[in-house]
């Protein structure tokens, strides 16, 4: 039982930290962003080929070092961010709306392309393996420990990616990417420099997938392509919106209701002869379906990004919090 | 040069398939302005229903008709049910986008408790190749491209020369102002989406005949390339996209047979982000410059 509850409560974190960095682009920069797991799935393969050592035969794979995970995990957020630096320049500099989206639908597809068919880079549709226990033999833990010490890394890490995005909420960063979400014209008027803004969040956000796969192939101990089809991104979309696109709070009980709750409500239907994919199949249905009921019917998820009142002191207090019921985001930015 | 020959004429039976499903896409989407991620499903569709009636010992017409039947029907309610209440709710392009994926989700794994998640194949035989002039093609491959112009003859008619056809340009033109003069958008974005489907559903089958094999996910491979036609072509405009299907279909058969058939997804996406980014003309909302234009 224990076990179990340390198995559900890892994943969570993991997830919740992918799902927090997805929630810059799409929550507060307002970018639908499909390439997202492609971040993921870097992060996950360059701590693998950062850390398991050479590729001996017939597997092949770039790198094959054996770096400290630590580094390794540092290294994988890097070059996450720089493939983002890339994707982005080019997606963001003039599309928005449903045109950001295909193009970034295209490069996930493209990263799963040539990750599956050029063997040399990540062994192809194999994968890579071999990443037991990352930190265990440095800091001399067994087996049954060992679980509980990721466990711990996770929560401290998702921790850690919490206070920053608190924080980042609150500043003047955060405030200007939503202030695009709402008009980009308006922002720009009022000088904020938009395509260097939202590539910033952009760059952020891939950067916490690539931790958040980081430490999916720690606790994996391996990764293949089958592991990240892009359909996995919509399951993070759907954490999003019910728990509440932009709100920190609302992405962290999105995540444990359709990232943990949906896995673990579905976990012990009976099986079916022959149907061994009935259950994650049933999951994908009803992570459809939420997508679409929340859209229609509560696009601003359960608990909906607070709006900051007006702090300035020219603005008399109350006065100037023009509108004080909570709405969250609309659902619509960036007409196409 | 004779190879170069036949690539095209395997060329000429993938921009068949290619422009169908492009054309089926941008019909939904000339009426209601959401680009319908469930489109691929649309395919998937029509070609499980043509397998059911092979199945059942249908032969190739009937399988084709089965086919349109199936996606028909789904595109009907996909539209009903989801797109248009989003759309008269006023609810945007992108959440209405983000929606329609949520659909294929659950429609793929509908498909996947249903037949499973392995490939299945016809049992019909494609038939020797035979050579046409400079080509060499298959009783299948003949099938396909004369039903495909066939079909787009058909359209052309029905958008060009009926009553129907005017008000869908209509609607497609100015949804507001199509409904003041009287039209029914609704019904005929309605009638619009079926028509999408019926193509929609028949080329899922061609496509499944002419790669042989299928399963719940091939609508959705193959939805990248339409996308790629459709937008090369000038979203929401038929000849168009025709056009783009064509030159797409055969880029991509040139591309497979000369330098590496594993990696024309990555190609088709190179000539996407080409024309998104190269003539934006329509496609440019953001950036800094357009805001003070």
């Amino acid at each position: 039982m224990i076990d179990y509850l340390v198995t559900v409560l890892t994943e969570g974190s993991i997830f919740a930290i992918m799902a927090l960095g997805l929630n810059i682009v799409w929550g507060w920069s307002g970018d639908f962003d499909l390439a997202f797991y492609g971040y993921v799935a870097l992060g996950a393969y360059m701590t693998l080929v950062l850390t398991v050592g050479p590729a001996t035969d017939p597997t092949t794979y770039i790198l094959g070092l054996t770096l400290p995970f630590p580094l390794a995990v540092a290294l994988a957020v890097v070059s996450a961010m720089v493939l983002a630096l890339i994707v982005g320049a080019i997606a963001l500099r003039h599309l928005r709306g449903i045109y950001f989206s295909i193009v970034t639908l295209g490069a996930v597809y493209v990263l799963y392309v040539v990750t599956g068919q050029f063997v040399p880079l990540f062994n192809g549709y194999n994968g890579v393996s071999g990443l037991f226990d990352p930190m265990g033999d440095v800091l001399g833990l067994d087996y049954s420990s060992y679980s509980f010490f990721y466990l711990g890394l996770c929560i401290a890490v998702l921790i850690i990616v919490l206070l920053l995005t608190t924080r980042l909420n609150g500043s003047r960063f955060g405030l200007a990417l939503r202030s695009l979400r709402e008009d980009e014209r308006a922002a720009a008027a009022f000088g904020r420099d938009i395509y260097v803004t939202k590539l910033k969040a952009y760059v952020l956000g891939a950067g916490l997938g690539g931790l958040g796969g980081a430490l999916y192939a720690g606790y994996l101990t391996a990764f293949n392509p089958s592991a990240w089809s892009p359909v996995e991104t919509i399951i993070l979309y759907a954490a999003i919106l019910v728990g509440g696109r932009g709100s920190t709070r609302g992405v962290v009980l999105g995540v444990a209701v359709m990232v943990m709750g949906l896995q673990e409500a579905t976990r012990y239907l009976p099986e079916i002869a022959n149907q061994p994919s009935f259950a994650p199949a049933l999951r994908l249905i009803i992570t459809g379906v939420v997508l679409v009921l929340f859209i229609r019917f509560r696009p601003q998820g359960i608990l909906p990004e607070r709006r900051f009142r007006d702090k300035d002191p020219a603005g008399k207090g109350d006065a100037a919090a023009v509108e004080p019921v909570v709405t969250g985001p609309k659902l619509d930015t960036g007409a196409a | 040069m004779h190879e170069a020959l036949l690539t095209l004429g395997f060329g000429l039976v993938a921009a068949a398939i290619l422009s169908l499903s492009a054309l089926a896409f941008t019909l939904e989407y000339s009426v209601t302005n959401v680009a319908n991620l469930s489109h691929g499903e649309i395919l998937t569709v029509g070609a499980y229903c043509a397998y059911l009636v092979q199945q059942h010992g249908g032969g190739v017409i009937l399988s084709g008709l089965a086919a349109a039947a199936g996606g028909g029907l789904l595109a009907l309610a996909v539209h009903n049910g989801v797109v248009d209440r989003f759309v008269r709710r006023g609810i945007g392009g992108l959440p209405t986008f983000i929606a329609t994926l949520g659909v294929s989700l659950v429609i793929q794994n509908v498909l996947v408790i249903i037949f499973g998640a392995s490939n299945l194949g016809y049992a019909v035989p494609q038939g020797a190749p035979r050579t046409v002039g400079p080509f060499l093609w298959t009783d299948t491959e003949i099938q396909i491209m004369v039903s495909t112009v066939v079909i787009t003859a058909l359209l052309y008619v029905i958008i060009v020369h009926t009553r129907f056809g005017k008000s869908l340009r209509a609607v497609s033109q100015n949804r507001s102002l199509a409904r003041v003069s009287g039209i029914n958008a609704n019904r005929v974005a309605a009638l619009t989406w079926l028509l999408a489907g019926l193509i929609g559903g028949y080329a899922g089958f061609i496509l499944a005949e002419s790669v042989g094999t299928f399963s719940p996910y091939s609508g959705f491979s193959f939805f990248l390339i339409t996308l790629t036609a459709a937008v090369a072509g000038g979203l929401g405009r038929a000849v168009g996209t025709l056009v783009g299907g064509v030159i797409v279909g055969i880029a991509l058969e040139f591309f497979g047979g000369y330098v590496s058939a594993s990696y024309n997804l990555a190609f088709a996406f190179a000539i996407l982000s080409l024309v998104i980014l190269v003539r934006p003309r329509g496609l440019f909302v953001g950036g800094r410059r357009s805001v003070f234009e």
